[in-house]
């Protein structure tokens, strides 16, 4: 007798994990653990799912970042956590996935723009979302430091 | 030798400001690049300073055409982290205002697609369809373009005569059956401009991650109201159209489908509306702390908001909006590679651009 395994079975059995999915919110979660963003994104390569988005958030205190992407797998919204400290002279980074999945191209460019976050092994192009020349600009820190300034 | 044509950011050909720089041997382009941010306005940040009524107010002004879209897609979202479920009354309200959305959004880039095809009075006649549409929106909502319908836990206004919007609609549908959808398919002008040109491949399509018409004009046959149905969609019969050319006549035809669909959706909403609530009636509501994320098919494909909330906090932590323009535009480049540059307009509009979405 064959076990035919559901989508989200099929990720978890490709990424290795036994980690157990999680809905809330509207989207089935699992922790990666000790995958990275890269094999993740191979995985679901592989599976035909689609990339959605990456919402970035900001953690209080300076604890860095909160990175969650998602894809969509027949209709269902999976969402994946990344936490990237901000305290490395760099500042954060994250591999790039932008060779293994090419509809990551602007929104990785729209996050390294707006909260400084490095996305390496890739280059940025100029500007995508703002005036001036310099990338990889923490909007949020540079405008309450403008408003103090005032 | 290739030669470099900037078009935009303000161009006859463009609605609002974006740009597309155009690598060109001879006539054929051989290259592009975008850029957008002409307008950035920053409205994620600023959602982090509105409190939960105003935060609908802002979000509704993201996009001119599917304003409605954007306040439905925020308040699912919100819903999730109140715990409130509105009436079924509220969630068939909701379905016809986005149907309506779609059906205004579909005419007018039929409208402006004509006439970048030189199709001038066809430009009109899809123009008067889509008053037609505004009216009966207007007449449910008292606006023609921010339409402030949604609310935490349901709508702000209800249909009270559905009977009449009912005969709109079907003076609508035997409008478009009848001249629109007729003219675009059948026009030697429509075809001539439109057949074989800004080819956007299945694979490409695929891997660009494109949404709505545009990937169904590529075959790949998604839509969220069929593959993970909200408001009252699960209890509406529709086809999604689905084309697999990938051309500029494949977004045409799907676009012109839908139209019909929709006619066939409105009808079937107004005639089963169920009596009762519009809204949850005085129920107080807290938000819990956490994310919720909503999606909802708009106009121009799928739109998705992520919602974070602090317990105890009026304003939201962070509203990160993916808009369908944003995921669609970038494949612009591979639509107009081996294009002739008198056909770029056409196709770089043929994915019914939003930039007003795309620099929220």
């Amino acid at each position: 007798m064959t076990l035919t395994l559901t989508p989200l079975e099929a990720i978890s059995e490709r990424l290795g994990t036994t980690e157990p999915w999680i809905e809330k919110g509207g989207v089935h979660w699992l922790a990666p653990g000790s995958v990275t963003v890269r094999k993740l994104a191979a995985a679901m390569n592989r599976l035909q799912a689609r990339f959605v988005t990456i919402t970035a958030y900001q953690l209080p205190k300076a604890e860095g970042f909160r990175l969650e992407y998602h894809w969509d797998l027949e209709g269902q919204l999976l969402g994946f956590t990344f936490l990237l400290a901000a305290n490395s002279p760099a500042g954060a980074k994250i591999e790039s996935i932008y060779d293994l999945c090419e509809a990551v191209d602007w929104i990785e460019r729209e996050i390294h723009e707006g909260f400084a976050i490095n996305f390496t092994g890739r280059a940025y192009e100029p500007l995508l979302l703002r005036e001036g020349d310099t990338p990889g600009v923490n909007l949020r820190d540079a405008v309450a430091a403008n408003k103090e300034k005032k | 030798m290739s030669y470099k044509i900037p078009m935009g950011p303000y161009h006859p050909a463009l609605e609002e400001p974006y740009k597309l720089d155009l690598i060109c041997e001879g006539e054929t382009v051989i290259d592009a690049k975008l850029h957008i941010g002409f307008n950035f306005r920053g409205i994620e940040h600023l959602a982090e300073t509105r409190n939960y009524i105003q935060v609908i107010a802002l979000m509704e002004r993201v996009c001119g055409i599917c304003s409605n879209i954007h306040t439905l897609t925020l308040c699912q979202a919100m819903e999730g982290l109140t715990g409130l479920t509105p009436p079924p009354r509220a969630l068939y309200i909701r379905t016809i205002m986005a149907e309506l959305e779609r059906l205004h959004s579909h005419v007018l880039w039929a409208g402006i697609a004509a006439k970048l095809m030189g199709f001038k009075t066809m430009f009109m006649t899809c123009f008067e369809l889509r008053e037609k549409v505004m009216d009966v929106l207007q007449a449910i909502s008292g606006n023609r373009v921010n339409y402030s319908m949604n609310r935490i836990g349901g709508v702000n206004r209800d249909i009270t005569d559905p009977q009449s919007i009912l005969k709109m609609v079907e003076a609508l549908e035997l409008e478009m059956a009848r001249t629109v959808i007729p003219i675009f398919t059948t026009s030697r002008t429509a075809r001539s401009r439109c057949a074989g040109i800004g080819v956007l491949t299945n694979l490409k399509a695929i891997s660009c991650g494109v949404v709505g018409p545009v990937a169904r004009a590529s075959g790949v046959g998604q839509d969220l109201r069929r593959a993970a149905p909200y408001a009252a969609y699960s209890e509406m019969q529709f086809d999604v159209p689905v084309q697999p050319a990938g051309d500029v006549t494949a977004r045409l035809l799907v676009r012109a489908l839908e139209i019909m669909e929709s006619c066939k959706i409105l009808r079937q909403a107004l005639a089963k509306l169920p009596p009762g609530e519009i809204h949850t009636e005085g129920e107080k509501f807290a938000f819990i702390t956490g994310t919720a994320t909503s999606r909802v098919e708009a106009p121009r494909g799928e739109v998705m908001y992520s919602v974070s909330w602090r317990e105890g906090s009026r304003n939201p932590a962070r509203v990160h909006v993916r808009t369908p323009t944003f995921a669609v535009m970038p494949a612009i480049r591979w639509m107009v590679i081996g294009a002739r540059l008198a056909d770029t307009p056409l196709i770089q509009a043929s994915i019914d651009p939003c930039y007003s979405c795309t620099d929220r």
